[in-house]
């Protein structure tokens, strides 16, 4: 019988098990670092460090996760702040980020694969959209959940989730009808 | 009707889009490479409470031998028979009321600040 998350947890925080903390690693790598590498465009390298970064945090101040919300949610919220942390050091606040990817969106561009036309469209959207519709609709967090990892209130959620879906809509409109 | 249907099966079809282009990352190291960071285990608690135990029993033996074969015992037990019994029951008292208060204090002190909304 495999571990729940929280058992895991617990072990790291009874016993300092860092075999217990390498199976919450392994468990949750993928969802991490697909997040950050979605968040920083593609960058690999950097959403690797990010999330490097963000499990080392998480061991850290794991005595200050109570167990309110899933472990992912926790860790999710951690791996954000570590990608503003980064954003802001880089000069690249979420203003300036905007008003660039404004300039650049071009409805009309086609790309010849669905794959490359989904990428685009998710590059396209405001961060604020975009990570509220990865962590939503791809990762599959409740609305609350997302609202918990961004600390924004529930409402602004679910403006963000169907405003980016609304803009994601219409750019893969051509795909949808296929 | 037919609008909320559609909306629904366009959702449905963007998110099953969106999960489709969130592949398993392999792990290719990476696990290894965070644990590599992480500080130095600690003591566990088993062992922290294998080495208190330990040094109790031997504090213990030593004071029975540094006292004359545990005559205090002895000694201060006939001491609190001779006491008058008010005496006894303010002690006790007393005594009580002490752990009380370090264990309130203690509660307080460990207990954490109210989560903010």
């Amino acid at each position: 019988m495999s571990l729940t998350d929280a058992d895991l947890v617990a072990r790291v925080l009874l016993d300092d098990d860092h075999h217990a903390f390498s199976e919450l690693v392994r468990r949750h790598q993928s969802a991490v670092r697909g997040l950050l590498r979605q968040l920083t465009r593609t960058d690999a390298a950097l959403a690797d460090d990010l999330a490097q970064e963000a499990f080392l945090k998480a061991f850290k101040n794991i005595h200050s996760f109570r167990g309110e919300a899933k472990f992912s949610t926790w860790l999710y919220r951690i791996a954000y702040n570590c990608f503003r942390e980064e954003a802001r050091k880089r000069k690249e606040l979420v203003g300036i980020d905007e008003a660039r990817l404004e300039a650049e969106q071009d409805p009309q561009t086609v790309d010849p694969a669905l794959r490359q036309d989904l990428m685009h469209a998710l590059s396209l959207l405001p961060l604020h959209e975009r990570t509220a519709v990865l962590l939503c609709c791809q990762n599959g967090l409740s609305h609350d959940e997302a609202a918990r990892v961004l600390d924004i209130p529930l409402g602004t959620v679910k403006t963000n989730v169907l405003r980016g879906r609304e803009k994601l809509k219409k750019t893969l409109a051509v795909w949808e009808n296929d | 009707m037919t609008e909320p249907m559609d909306e629904q099966l366009e959702n449905d079809w963007l998110d099953l889009r969106l999960r489709e282009e969130a592949p398993y990352l392999d792990d290719a190291g990476f696990t290894a490479r965070v644990m590599h960071q992480l500080p130095a285990r600690r003591q566990s608690h088993a062992q922290r409470n294998a080495i208190m135990v330990a040094v109790t029993l031997l504090a213990c033996v030593v004071a029975y031998f540094a006292s004359g074969g545990g005559a205090f015992i002895g000694n201060s037990a006939a001491f609190l028979v001779a006491m008058p019994i008010w005496t006894v029951c303010a002690l006790a008292g007393f005594s009580g009321l002490l752990v009380m208060v370090l264990g309130t204090a203690a509660a307080v002190k460990t207990a954490r600040p109210p989560r903010r909304r």
